[in-house]
């Protein structure tokens, strides 16, 4: 965990957004298989979605950002207010998922949030192999990764439910 | 074989978090609390505590002994776990008038410690007012104190002032009592206060809660010139995010404690 309390909930903060994204995208594929081949069917447009329901959590994450930076969004507050900011950075690189080019490519999402997710193992190994992490940081981190689950699952959902409502439109 | 790695990833990635579960889910034993003691109704003593002019060396006129008392805050840490701590290191008990909210220089007490009496037998004549600086916020971790710790509460850093006192509405809260009453039942004081503080709003918020107070009796310490001490601890909580603190640090519930303790020297 380190020593800075700050970057700790800082970390914590960034893998609710992410962490819970390779499970659903591990279960979209899954549950698509191999109808997700199948240009228009409802398992290819399952899959499709998921780049930009993960670009939507990062937009919703640079939401976060802004809203606990108001009113003062100069950098002598930014650089107050974030610990970290190399990681914060990192994870904003999840918007280029709007960009049809990047999107095209869901394994690099994938890539992208599996970093946040790596921080959970990290935690659960530090555990097991020495007494640096107790019970409480990773009751934390199982916490957070439920809720982070629950926006992605939303996000899917939301990018979906758009997706079909476009394609029906389209057809009219 | 890329479903045959997707469903190798899927498994990997339950398997994990699910260890993840059971070792966050996994309680220990802990040791159940004392059955609780009931029946018991308890009385008010008869003592009458009053800051008078808080005049040095009569003893009928007590004293707020701000060096040995505390305001304290805590709250949970993103509102999921464990505590964040801290404390106000200036404080007091004044009703600071719009005259009075101004900046100080820092040397004891900016107002006195005046508004107050306290009562035992007839908790009407009980009332308290009291103020801390905001800006003292004193958390103990330079990494918060440094960082957002003042910011957050909407108020500017003790250096913004030129190192002085401020007691502008902008960075003080206020405590009024509107109500005082004994509690048979645990020996304590309920106390109705109106909290007025601006946080992060356009202007100052004024919420009434209900806290409790609770009274450590009157004792004599012995010295070359004995003296007379007492104790007030008042316990409540408020909801931050009515005064528009939004930050994800901390949750939206912070319990404050007030340690105050008094002489007559």
């Amino acid at each position: 965990m380190g020593d800075d309390f700050l970057a700790y909930i800082e970390r914590l903060q960034i893998m609710a957004f992410f962490a819970g994204y390779p499970l659903i995208y591990a279960l979209v594929q899954v549950l698509a298989g191999r109808q997700a081949c199948k240009s228009g069917s409802f398992a290819n447009r399952l899959v499709q979605s998921l780049p930009y329901a993960y670009a939507l959590t990062a937009t919703l994450f640079l939401g976060m950002l802004l809203r606990d930076l108001y009113p003062d969004y100069s950098m002598k507050n930014i650089s107050g207010q974030f610990q970290d900011p190399w990681l914060r950075v990192f994870g904003l690189l999840a918007m280029l998922n709007w960009i049809p080019f990047i999107s095209q490519k869901p394994l690099l999402s994938l890539l992208h949030s599996l970093v946040f997710f790596f921080f959970i193992i990290q935690d659960l190994l530090l555990h097991i192999t020495t007494s640096s992490i107790g019970k409480e940081v990773i009751q934390n981190d199982m916490r957070i990764f439920t809720d982070s689950f629950l926006l992605n699952t939303v996000t899917v959902t939301v990018i979906l439910a758009f997706s079909l409502i476009i394609a029906r439109i389209r057809k009219r | 074989m890329k479903l045959l790695k997707n469903k190798l990833l899927l498994a990997l990635l339950v398997l994990i978090s699910g260890y993840g579960y059971i070792i966050s889910c996994t309680h220990d034993n802990s040791v159940p609390p004392p059955a609780a003691v009931v029946g018991i109704k308890y009385k008010p003593g008869t003592g009458v505590f009053v800051p008078g002019n808080m005049t040095a060396g009569n003893p009928n006129e007590w004293k707020l002994d701000k060096v040995h008392s505390s305001v304290l805050w805590s709250g949970a840490y993103i509102g999921a776990a464990g505590l964040l701590t801290g404390r106000f290191n200036q404080f007091g008990m004044h009703n600071v008038l719009p005259a009075e909210m101004t900046l100080y220089l820092p040397a004891g007490q900016p107002v006195k410690d005046t508004s107050w009496a306290f009562n035992e037998g007839d908790d009407s004549k009980t009332y308290f007012n009291g103020y801390v600086q905001m800006n003292t916020s004193n958390t103990g971790e330079p990494g918060r104190d440094s960082g957002c710790n003042i910011g957050n509460m909407g108020t500017q850093k003790i250096s913004y002032y030129g190192g002085q006192y401020c007691l502008r509405d902008s960075n003080i809260a206020r405590l009024q009592t509107t109500k005082v009453a004994f509690d048979p039942s645990t020996g304590n004081y309920i106390v109705n206060f109106n909290l007025t503080w601006k946080g992060k709003l356009s202007t100052p918020l004024t919420e009434s809660l209900v806290g409790r107070l609770s009274y450590v009796k009157r004792a004599t310490i012995a010295s070359a010139v004995p003296y007379d001490v007492f104790g007030l601890q008042l316990l409540f909580q408020l909801n931050i995010r009515d005064f528009g603190v939004t930050s994800t640090s901390i949750g939206d519930k912070v319990d404050i404690q007030c340690n105050m303790n008094f002489n007559n020297k």
